[in-house]
């Protein structure tokens, strides 16, 4: 049974989407399906180019593109956020699902976890 | 009476900060009366700041790490605070502190500090898995 991981916080100001991501990550580790939605100022963290350094914290992108490889099922992310955001298809780390419907993409979901 | 059904208490809310451990206690409790089973209480992100020893709130204000603890201690549930939560936090037992040569320790019982594969096997094993946020 696949856990979506929701993170709804943008990927710097607040530590609970790196928290979340944790979560996904270890979930991946124990052979668990998991997959991923970004949602709302979440949809930052799929943001190419992030230059984390100027605000001393280590880039969320690297640990993002390892998410695949841990074996995240998928990653999806809110098209209205993105185009709110001002963020097109080619400014986002490649990968990624676009999700038009949110209601519907959570209803697929029996276990869902929003970021604390 | 309806099916009992095992459950996994997932609390990310700090004591003081959140009504999440408040809401969280009232809930277990709930569900005890109700004849269900807790599994087990994970103490995740700001959550974990409810299992130390050295909160010290005014007397005339709820001991939220105190109710907790005899809760837990009462009923023999297992409760378990994230170990790389706890860490970041200044959340340490006897072992980390021996291990990262801390001044001092402050775990209180009958908290365990272990890893998020406590939280896989809660999703495993329970029927339900409930979380209580601080911002949600």
């Amino acid at each position: 049974m696949t856990t979506l991981i929701v993170i709804d916080q943008p990927p710097y100001g607040s530590w609970t989407g790196r928290e979340a991501l944790d979560m996904t990550f270890s979930l991946a580790a124990f052979d668990q399906p998991a997959a991923m939605l970004f949602l709302g100022a979440g949809v930052n963290w799929l943001c190419k180019g992030q230059a984390a350094d100027a605000v001393g914290q280590k880039s969320v992108e690297k640990n993002l593109a390892a998410a695949a490889l841990f074996g995240v099922e998928q990653i999806l992310v809110d098209s209205r956020a993105c185009a709110k955001y001002g963020l097109e298809t080619s400014d986002l780390l490649p990968g990624t699902t676009a999700a038009e419907s949110i209601s519907e993409t959570l209803g697929q979901y029996s276990r869902v976890v929003f970021a604390g | 009476m309806p099916q009992p059904l095992s459950y996994t208490l997932v609390i990310t809310g700090a004591p003081w900060a959140t009504q999440a451990p408040q809401t969280a206690l009232s809930f277990a409790q709930a569900l005890l009366k109700a004849g269900h089973r807790i599994d087990r209480v994970f103490l995740y992100g700001d959550g974990v700041h409810l299992a130390s020893a050295l909160s010290a709130p005014p007397s005339d204000e709820q001991h939220w790490p105190r109710l907790w603890s005899e809760f837990l201690s009462g009923n023999n549930i297992t409760a378990v605070a994230c170990i790389a939560s706890a860490l970041r936090r200044g959340i340490v037992d006897k072992t980390e502190q021996a291990r990262y040569e801390l001044t001092a320790s402050n775990l209180r019982a009958p908290f365990e500090i272990a890893g998020l594969g406590e939280w896989v096997e809660g999703n495993l094993k329970s029927n339900r898995v409930l979380y209580f946020h601080g911002a949600h």
